[in-house]
């Protein structure tokens, strides 16, 4: 082997060792939390254990809680989230980008948007329970509230930050106001757009687990709110460790989401 | 080139002003010239001269405060079809490929899919990029990326060509095959060419006329006509040389 092979061969070693490197620190950050999860467990405070959560677990799909295995409580809540995100990412996008592009509309609506955003959407709740009772589309609407914000102020961040060189050519060659928007404006924003679709969809799981905890009989925050009430620390940890991983894995299907719409937006690994 | 020199772009006292700081500074003082058609014309000039802000009046990226511009005989205001532009910094679309960058000036102008496709095929292939049609611009060289924005600008089929410094941003050796490209793009498909630069070298390379503009505030300071030294030229050739120290001499320092 010449001395430039032998190098290139060394180079693609150290490679392959950082690749492991980068699939094994994942797992033994996991390792490391259950570590520290069984040695708090075992001091006597009652916490419960990885083993007593994971009995728990399975014995959730044996004996349900509402008719409900964990999967079922999970689906629940997407669910409402989905209802949630369908409108977060019509009228939410629709909205960031009129704020976000005309700005006679932003100096109408602005100012409110910003105030609504500024309410907690825990604190809609009395509002809500009194105008719709206490259904699904009340909870949804809690939901919509939480997440709508980081959509709009994504897209409209986006859509009013376009660069002033991609309009040049679309004046350059003519283009009609609606083209504008539609052909250089809107696709531009796309990586901003994303970025508020993640968001919200982050956003959304964490309001919907809040809302089921308020008052509800079904869905992953009413898991944790009823082993609260019954003292049952390892459904409240079930739920969590529900909650954690179905987070994680919107994470990745958005991400992926993006990947796939937006393929110039492709770096290297980005992890 | 023939005698009977048809004028296609008349530049009629233009002036151009920006409100600053503390007052007004001007930028383009009273430029007026002709550009006839088919020829290279290279506007010349020291860096920040106010180069730029002429193109882009041309272009209709920018209302001149004062003077008029004659388009064939007819006064136009703002962007006109019949003028294209190759960008300074390139402005390719990320979210588009080579092809969906090519095709935009078409697209925008309503032509249908099978036959935009055609002409910008047509481009893509005169500029020598064929077989990068779906490309990304993030996955393009320097060149390849102004090569885009020249192929672009041809396919919309301008009478008139405006290049904004479009070299300016490569490596010398890539700028060096890039001006031979553009004489030899040209020689194929001839249009009226108005290529912006700072660099005398490149200038006496291209031009059939230069248009030697002063510091800023921009005025004529000159006109050249370089029609009497054969294309193609050799940098090292003595009437070269004695054109390029000439025009050097004349040259303002930027500042």
């Amino acid at each position: 082997m010449s001395k430039k092979q032998e190098m290139l061969s060394a180079a693609e070693i150290r490679e392959k060792r950082l690749s492991v490197l980068y699939k094994i620190l994942p797992v033994v950050s996991v390792l490391l939390l259950v570590a520290l999860w069984l040695a708090a467990s075992s001091s006597g405070t009652g916490f419960p254990s990885p083993a007593q959560v994971w009995d728990r677990t399975v014995q959730l799909f044996v004996k349900p809680v509402k008719k409900l295995t964990l999967i079922g409580h999970v689906l629940i809540s997407l669910r409402r989230i989905g209802l949630a995100l369908l409108f977060d990412w019509t009228f939410g996008i629709a909205f960031g980008v009129l704020i976000g592009w005309f700005p006679r509309a932003k100096a109408l609506l602005g100012p409110l948007f910003n105030a609504f955003r500024a309410i907690p959407p825990l604190a809609w709740i009395p509002l809500i329970t009194l105008w719709f009772g206490i259904g699904e589309f009340p909870k949804v609407l809690i939901v919509i509230f939480g997440s709508l914000a980081s959509i709009v102020v994504n897209v409209q961040a986006g859509m009013s930050n376009v660069e002033k060189m991609y309009l040049d050519v679309g004046t350059v060659f003519n283009a009609t106001p609606r083209q504008r928007l539609m052909k250089i404006a809107f696709p531009s924003a796309l990586d901003a757009i994303f970025a508020g679709v993640r968001t919200s969809t982050s956003a959304a799981w964490m309001v919907v687990l809040a809302a089921e905890m308020l008052g509800a009989n079904a869905g992953v925050g009413f898991l944790i709110s009823r082993g609260m009430d019954s003292l049952d620390m390892p459904l409240v940890l079930t739920g969590m460790v529900a909650i954690g991983i179905v987070g994680a894995i919107l994470a990745v299907v958005t991400q992926f989401a993006e990947r796939m719409i937006c393929p110039w937006t492709r770096r290297k690994k980005s992890y | 080139m023939d005698e009977k020199k048809k004028v296609i772009l008349r530049l009629e006292n233009i002036c151009q002003s920006y409100v600053v700081q503390n007052g007004v500074k001007d930028a383009v003082e009273n430029v007026s010239f002709e550009i006839y058609d088919n020829e290279f014309l290279v506007i010349l000039g020291p860096g920040h001269c106010g180069k730029t802000v002429l193109m882009n009046m041309i272009a209709g990226l920018e209302k001149p405060v004062g003077g008029r511009i004659f388009l064939d005989g007819e006064e136009i205001h703002g962007s006109d079809r019949r003028i294209g532009m190759v960008f300074q910094s390139m402005n390719l679309m990320p979210w588009r490929t080579v092809m969906g960058n090519v095709e935009f000036g078409l697209e925008l102008a309503g032509v249908k899919k099978a036959e935009r496709r055609a002409v910008a095929q047509k481009y893509i292939d005169l500029v020598g990029l064929q077989g990068f049609e779906n490309s990304y611009p993030h996955e393009l060289s320097g060149g390849m990326k102004q090569r885009v924005g020249i192929a672009r600008a041809y396919t919309n089929n301008p009478q008139i060509l405006l290049m904004d410094e479009p070299f300016g941003a490569l490596d010398a050796q890539t700028r060096y095959a890039m001006e031979e490209e553009v004489l030899r793009i040209w020689g194929q498909e001839k249009r009226t060419i108005i290529f912006v630069t700072n660099n005398i070298e490149e200038a006496v390379f291209l031009a059939d006329r230069i248009v030697l503009l002063s510091n800023c505030p921009a005025t004529v300071k000159q006109i050249y006509d370089l029609n009497g030294l054969p294309k193609p030229r050799n940098m090292t050739d003595p009437e070269f040389l004695r054109i390029r120290s000439e025009v050097s001499a004349n040259t303002d320092l930027a500042l």
